[in-house]
């Protein structure tokens, strides 16, 4: 099956006879058994995430194309958005010149860093699961604990040594504590300015795993 | 790989397209403030005026912008409808083919061999959209969802009479969309009161909503300075421009029209009047005099009391009417020329040769004419005894500042073609699968979905439902139906007459604009051959039997002349094998009858969305299951956002539910908003927005060019032809 099968993988044309769920067939239907899993949590809010922000940029568009910007007819070499350019024919990409100056930078749907750090708390919570089963939050694919590399580096810093149960050194811990407490008074001041739910979301994660982190390092001192 | 960019490119800009009409879409929606590139300020809830009003480059923004255009030109209703639509669309194909994405990096490794698979892919696709809009929407239609329409003509007799407040319903939520809120119900009123008036006779609807729509610019004025409820009817026809000269005059008035000065000229263009003395000179002009004088008498000896003229009469001419007592009315445009021959039958009055002959039979008598001042302008006002059924009357639309009143015109003119289209019949062409044993001929098949279509009663009783009327009517206008539709039956007819049936069949409705189906031809050519083998595993196939039909299916491909009956002659095939198999198809013709009319609030999404979805569970033949599903999900994002502000008892989702619930359990819908939509005017969205996609996505690759190329003709070749 050449081009037919484009379309219909495998099962020769006869597999539509499932009984879809009674009034919206929003699921597409199961072409095979093996090739097609639902979405893992983390994969819809990367889907979720990606969707608000293609959202946000055609709303932005919108209103400039409104405001009497030119849609032209490229795309921006960065992001792969279109292109506007307003009357005084100065080219204008929405999301690099708009969007990206915010918090997204650290969207593992978009930025590579990001998403390396969310693959390295995948790892490390797999790795440290029974002795972290009873601290949700920094479980990283719920939400995403981490706003950027400091934080994440204090929770592996955390996270990692708990069987040796060796004494720290008063210095790390202190630094440590340090760099947590920074983190904390900048995620509340975020927090207050922020204006997208996605973020607020992140950043109240950020502020609970900071927290916790704050908890576990008093506890490793005492 | 431009093709699959091409769906991802086309949805980012329907989304930004979206999200500047989604705002103004419905009677919850609000007014868009556009800046034009021009600097001038657009206050709408317009969509074609909106999307018209943007600069776009994009050269997937601009094929849609045209198809919205064209769209509107015949139906006058639905831009932004169709926006939304086009854009869920391409989300739904994107979801789909995002997942059969993977495939491809394992089936093929060469990069021009993938980028061939894919133009195919899209191309096989677009086929698949078409052919659901040949066959399945019309079937979905009449089987399904034609027993839940209601009419708003009431027919006690054999005569169709329009139902006067189910025409306000329909207008009213027609303007509701187009216009301020303040303004929508006298607008409805005034276009009801209009359609009542200018119809003489009470069954020529469509004549006179043809010529009101034809002639639209000429019948209304704009006045500004004024408030909006100042707006009414004018009986008579008003001519945008002054009396020449005015002479009172009682009782009927004849009218001539000229469209030459009454005045001869010293010599015409292309030939000479040579002058060889100041004498000569004198008694030319003398002659001329005379004569103009001569011609004018003879006017008003026929008591002619208007002039009304083409071109720029000369003085003298002004001069003697005035003398005897002829208004004169000069330079008119062609148009409105047009229009008063349409309404009064009346040739121009060709000046006699000789001086002796003067037969006046071109006149026509008018009950009055005068001066009309509206806010210090001056019109002319006509009272014009029409031959026609269109009873002459004009609007005068009134409105503080210009942009209101250029806002209200184009939705009168829009309402104007939104009724002609819903006054007329809708042609479906069906095809339907049916066994052996129950075969039966067309007009049986026919009949026998009639019997099935017991309307139920509900709850607002000043709607009649005259559907199982009208079609009893229908049965003896389908036979003069001006589309050549022929009613085949299950019969085996040879391959000849079959292929002539196929060609002859060509739906007018569904032709909404022949240049997008021929673009739509151009680009799937060179690819027809292959995509139609590849449709053998879909169709119960005999290989023994394949290698003549592919004969015959190439030469019925020459014959082509719009692009959709290409899927037609994928089934041909299919009847030779009905000897040997069980199944054959039959097709059928049937019609939506005029005045169709469903309740607005997203009904005639949800039903199509239900049946649709029931036909796909059904469907043995897989793409087309998974286009109908792909268009019963689409189809919901509009009511979506129709009820986006709702919340409790009246958000989407419990009146999806409700209705859900009616249609399972066979019980009539219940809708909690007054205002009718036109079936037909919903039709023509569907196929405009299917062929709208298939353009966008048989577009394999975009050359930018800086400028349009020239025309070259080049003269040595035609003669060596």
């Amino acid at each position: 099956m050449d081009c037919g099968g484009l379309w219909l993988r495998g099962s020769g044309g006869t597999l539509l006879q499932q009984d879809l769920p009674a009034p919206c067939a929003s699921l597409p239907p199961e072409v095979d058994d093996f090739s097609w899993e639902p979405p893992t949590e983390a994969e819809t809010k990367v889907l979720q995430a990606r969707r608000e922000r293609q959202d946000r940029i055609s709303r932005l568009m919108g209103d400039y194309l409104l405001r009497g910007y030119r849609m032209l007819g490229e795309t921006c070499a960065d992001c792969g958005t279109i292109l506007l350019q307003d009357k005084q024919r100065k080219i204008y990409c929405v999301a690099c010149q708009e969007l990206d100056s915010d918090v997204d930078k650290d969207n593992p749907a978009l930025n590579a860093q990001a998403a390396l750090s969310q693959a390295r708390e995948h790892q490390l919570a797999s790795a440290s699961e029974p002795p972290l089963s009873s601290r949700p939050a920094p479980q990283p694919p719920v939400p995403r604990p981490e706003h950027c590399e400091g934080a994440a580096a204090g929770l592996k810093a955390v996270q990692g040594p708990p069987p040796p149960a060796v004494l720290p050194n008063a210095d790390v811990v202190a630094c440590t504590q340090e760099a947590l407490l920074q983190k904390l008074t900048w995620a509340s001041a975020e927090l207050g300015s922020s204006t997208s739910l996605e973020t607020s979301i992140q950043l109240c994660s950020l502020i609970r795993a900071c927290a916790e982190a704050l908890r576990s390092l008093q506890q490793l001192q005492h | 790989m431009a093709a699959a960019g091409s769906v991802t490119v086309a949805l980012h800009v329907a989304e930004v397209l979206e999200t500047i009409v989604s705002g103004c879409l419905g009677p919850e929606g609000r007014q868009v403030l556009c800046t034009k590139p021009t600097g001038e300020v657009l206050l709408s809830r317009d969509g074609g005026c909106l999307l018209k009003a943007l600069h776009l480059e994009h050269p997937v923004a601009r094929v849609m912008v045209a198809c919205v255009s064209s769209h509107l030109r015949k139906t006058g209703d639905g831009a932004k409808t169709f926006i939304i639509f086009l854009c869920h669309l391409l989300r739904g194909l994107r979801e789909i083919t995002d997942k059969e994405k993977d495939s491809f990096l394992f089936e093929n490794i060469q990069t021009c061999g993938r980028h061939w698979k894919n133009c195919c892919r899209w191309k096989f696709i677009s086929q698949a959209f078409l052919t659901f809009q040949t066959q399945i929407l019309d079937y979905v239609m009449d089987h399904y969802l034609s027993r839940h329409f209601l009419s708003i003509f009431s027919s006690c007799t054999k005569e169709r009479t329009l139902c006067r407040s189910s025409l306000e319903m329909l207008l009213g939520a027609y303007f509701c969309g187009r216009v301020g809120r303040n303004n929508h119900s006298l607008m409805s009123q005034l276009m009801c009161d209009y359609v009542f008036k200018c119809t003489a006779c009470e069954s020529r609807f469509e004549e006179v909503l043809e010529l009101v729509d034809d002639c639209f610019v000429e019948l209304k004025v704009g006045v500004t300075g004024l408030p909006v409820s100042d707006s009414r009817i004018i009986a008579g026809l008003v001519l945008q421009r002054d009396f020449s000269v005015y002479c009172p005059a009682d009782g009927d008035i004849r009218i001539v029209i000229v469209t030459e000065t009454i005045q001869p000229l010293f010599s015409i263009s292309g030939s000479e009047f040579p002058l060889n003395s100041e004498a000569q000179f004198q008694t030319s002009q003398f002659w001329i005099t005379e004569r103009t004088k001569a011609i004018v008498k003879h006017l008003q000896n026929q008591n002619v009391k208007l002039l009304l003229s083409t071109v720029k009469q000369p003085d003298l001419v002004i001069y003697c009417a005035g003398l005897n007592g002829i208004s004169v009315v000069e330079c008119l445009s062609s148009e409105e020329l047009s229009l008063i021959q349409r309404v009064i039958g009346l040739a121009p009055f060709v000046l006699p040769e000789a001086s002796s002959q003067y037969e006046l039979s071109h006149t026509a008598l008018a009950k009055f004419c005068k001066p009309l001042i509206l806010r210090s302008k001056r019109f002319v006002h006509l009272g014009l005894m029409s031959t026609c059924s269109f009873a002459p009357h004009c609007i005068a639309l009134c409105a503080p500042v210009q942009g209101l009143v250029e806002q209200h015109e184009n939705a009168l003119h829009g309402a104007f073609k939104m009724l002609r289209q819903a006054f007329k019949d809708l042609d479906l062409n069906c095809v339907t699968q049916t066994s052996d044993q129950s075969c039966t001929s067309g007009p049986c098949i026919y009949k026998n979905s009639r019997e099935s279509n017991e309307l139920p009663k509900i709850v607002n009783s000043s709607i009649q439902r005259s559907y199982q009327d009208t079609v009893v009517k229908n049965k003896g206008e389908l036979a003069k139906t001006q589309t050549n539709l022929k009613v085949c039956s299950n019969l085996i007819v040879p391959s000849v007459k079959l292929e002539q049936n196929v060609l002859c069949s060509t739906p007018k409705v569904a032709v909404t604009d022949s240049y997008q189906t021929d673009e739509t031809l151009r680009c799937s050519s060179p690819n027809k051959g292959r995509i139609m083998d590849d449709h053998e595993p879909f169709i119960e196939s005999n290989s023994a039997n394949s290698k003549p039909e592919n004969t015959r299916r190439e030469i019925s491909y020459e014959n082509l002349q719009v692009a959709k009956l290409a899927r037609k002659d994928s089934i041909l095939p299919l009847r030779y094998k009905s000897l040997e198999t069980c199944t054959s198809q039959s097709y059928y013709s049937s019609s939506i009858p005029a005045g169709c009319v469903l309740p607005v609030g997203g009904n005639f999404e949800i039903l199509l969305h239900y049946y649709l979805l029931n036909y796909a569970k059904k469907c043995q033949q897989s793409e087309q299951t998974m286009v109908s599903r792909i268009i019963a999900n689409a189809i919901l994002g509009v009511p979506k956002i129709l009820y986006k502000s709702k919340k409790g008892n009246y958000s989407f989702p419990q009146v999806y539910v409700r209705a859900l619930q009616a249609l399972q359990t066979n019980q009539p819908m219940i809708s909690n908003q007054t205002g009718l939509e036109s079936v037909a005017g919903k039709y023509q969205l569907l196929t405009s927005v299917l062929q709208c996609l298939t353009n966008i996505l048989t577009v394999d690759l975009v050359i930018s060019i800086k400028r349009q190329p020239q025309e070259v003709y080049d003269q040595d070749s035609e003669e060596e032809l």
